[in-house]
């Protein structure tokens, strides 16, 4: 797997190159700001981008509008967007692009080392990893919610599990459960909240959090 | 009825001898007087000229009039002034004592120099003194102005005692003067309210500018209270957590394991701990993305139910948005930890140049607009110029209103 890497800070970038590297990935580049992550991706045509959210020159969020940039000049290209913190809104932008795999994850994450490249292999193959942070956020936004009051326990925790991205096997896995018990809660999750089953992931995790984020505004903005 | 002329000449004679005798007299005491002035005027004119330059204008006393009096005559240039008009006065009086008969023409030369240097005088010793000044409404012009129609009064009613009295003209230009005064004297009492303003607004400043440095120190304080009992003491506890596995790995992997596991733990605590932090001092996604992004993620991270209203055609200036970030959050916080409310509606708007946060809960009230919360949020936006009201009777409900100036 070939990766780009936009970091500004040296010790971050060099540290997730090691790590990358030491993980079977191919850093092909490994650059400090926004517009080299453009020129580098447009190049090497990597099969993803791991960009931090703040780069230069002003250190907002440079990082999250290369990454969407980097997107429609390399239409399909995977997005790992990495942060020191999560806000529902970059989500929802990074989210609203539906064109290949997407990811927003704490920097923290990455210390878990094995889901974070695991992570990293889901948003390249076009998949999605959203941080539980963000999950836990839209879960939070809806906490009033009829339908979401109707779902016990153990399929609240699946279905986080799912807006994260995860599959069901990675499901089964943390939550140590029977990837059989997985499949049943996720039924009776899509029939409580209405959704259409599929069997296809990335469509499973796109229907759940459009359910989450829709009318967010009931929370209600303005 | 005329009588005999004759027998009145004799009479006549000893009048007019009395008469040369008293004139000489007057004469020579003018001649006297004349001589001590112009002796004084060259005396004080050859000191002050001399030293003028040399000595360093001392610190006058206290104000009053015996200050006022003490600061006219150490004014080195009014004493040559004076002294270059006495000298002139002198001369003329001496001139006059030897050459002429009957009328004391020197006067009409006196009185104007004397006019010209209580004009002198007179801004001289208004200059710089307050107390004097706030007499006149707190007008240094004012006071001058009056200063001058005083002299210029006293300057007609000199001419006309000189002139041998008769109706009392003077005081036809004096009636004058005086409505001019009066008319420029009510100007500055209307503009006095506007000075009574302003000194309001400058106390208003200082004690805000008091408060904001007071609110900025002690949030220093709390930031490194912050970071010295959560970010530091945890980065401490996962190096020890570091070094121990380090000790262990040769001769107990599992343990080591273990340890490494906790290490990364309080990594990932240590990082929880600064972004907390990072979050309370500024809210990157208020730079990033504005007002309702921001109090968006607050609203989901609060346990109670928000509902909320920003009507923002753009950007507030950077100031006001954090002030109205830290009103919502700070009464969001409170709405949940003290009033136990269920509910909590936020207004954010802006009307002109004013932009007003309102936050309403449905919880039992009884906030002390005094605590420590409330106080320094009151700091926070009393410091730009906005206001702060709280309305929270015991029962409740609890609505905080700030307004803070938004304009360019």
């Amino acid at each position: 797997m070939r990766v780009v890497i936009a970091e500004d800070l040296a010790l971050l970038r060099d540290g997730l190159t090691r790590l990358l590297r030491d993980n079977d990935c191919e850093v092909v580049a490994a650059v400090g700001d926004g517009d080299a992550l453009l020129r580098e991706v447009v190049d090497k045509r990597p099969d993803i981008a791991v960009v931090d959210v703040r780069l230069p020159p002003d250190f907002r969020d440079e990082g999250l509008r290369a990454a969407l940039e980097a997107r429609r000049r390399v239409p399909g290209m995977a997005v790992l967007v990495v942060s020191q913190y999560v806000e529902q809104a970059y989500a929802r932008e990074l989210l609203a692009d539906r064109a290949g795999g997407v990811g927003y994850l704490l920097k923290d994450r990455i210390m878990h080392v094995a889901e974070f490249i695991e992570a990293v292999h889901r948003v390249a193959d076009g998949g999605m990893a959203l941080d539980p942070d963000v999950v836990a956020q839209l879960f939070s936004r809806r906490r009033e919610h009829e339908p979401l009051e109707r779902l016990t326990p153990r399929e609240r925790e699946v279905l986080a599990l799912m807006a994260e991205g995860r599959s069901n096997a990675a499901i089964a896995e943390s939550l140590v459960l029977t990837v059989g018990a997985v499949e049943k809660h996720v039924q009776s999750i899509m029939s409580k909240l209405d959704l259409p089953p599929s069997a296809n992931d990335h469509r499973r995790v796109l229907a759940v959090l459009a359910y989450l984020q829709q009318d967010g505004a009931d929370s209600a903005t303005t | 009825m005329f009588g005999n002329p004759r027998s009145i000449a004799p009479s006549q004679a000893d009048v007019t001898v009395g008469l040369l005798r008293a004139d000489t007299l007057l004469r020579l005491l003018a001649l006297a007087v004349a001589a001590a002035i112009i002796c004084v005027a060259t005396n004080v004119l050859v000191k002050t000229t001399a030293t003028a330059s040399a000595t360093p204008r001392p610190a006058g006393p206290g104000p009053g009039l015996s200050g006022v009096a003490w600061r006219a005559r150490s004014n080195p240039a009014w004493r040559i002034h004076a002294a270059a008009d006495g000298i002139v006065v002198g001369f003329l009086i001496v001139i006059w004592g030897l050459t002429s008969r009957g009328y004391f023409w020197p006067v009409w030369v006196a009185l104007p120099l004397a006019l010209a240097l209580a004009i002198h005088g007179w801004v001289v010793t208004t200059a710089g003194n307050q107390p004097l000044l706030d007499r006149f409404l707190g007008s240094r012009a004012l006071a001058i102005v009056g200063g001058i129609f005083a002299a210029l009064s006293l300057f007609y009613i000199g001419i006309w005692a000189a002139s041998g009295g008769g109706s009392f003209w003077p005081i036809w230009p004096i009636l004058a003067l005086a409505l001019v005064l009066s008319a420029y004297a009510a100007a500055l009492r209307l503009s006095a309210s506007n000075r009574a303003e302003l000194t309001e607004r400058i106390d208003v400043l200082e004690e805000t500018r008091a408060g904001a440095v007071d609110e900025q120190g002690s949030e220093l304080r709390r930031i490194e209270r912050d970071l010295h009992d959560g970010a530091q003491a945890r980065l401490v506890a996962l190096g020890m957590s570091l070094g121990m596995a380090e000790q262990k790995l040769a001769e107990d992997p599992e343990r080591a394991g273990q340890l490494l596991a906790e290490a990364r733990a309080g990594a990932e605590q240590a990082l929880r701990d600064l972004r907390d932090l990072a979050r309370g001092i500024h809210p990157p996604v208020l730079t990033d993305r504005g007002l309702e992004a921001a109090l968006s993620a607050l609203a989901d991270s609060t346990p109670i139910p928000v509902t909320l209203h920003v009507d923002l055609p753009e950007r507030p200036p950077a100031a006001a948005e954090t002030a109205a970030y830290f009103v919502a959050a700070e009464a969001l916080a409170n709405a949940g930890k003290h009033a136990r409310a269920n509910r909590v509606d936020i207004r954010i708007f802006r009307t002109g140049q004013l932009l007003t946060i309102e936050v309403a809960d449905d919880g039992r009230g009884g906030a002390d607009p005094e605590g420590s919360g409330l106080s320094g949020l009151r700091r926070r936006v009393q410091a730009l110029d906005g206001r702060l009201r709280v309305a929270s009777p015991p029962g409740g409900p609890t609505t905080i209103l700030a307004e803070v100036p938004c304009g360019s």
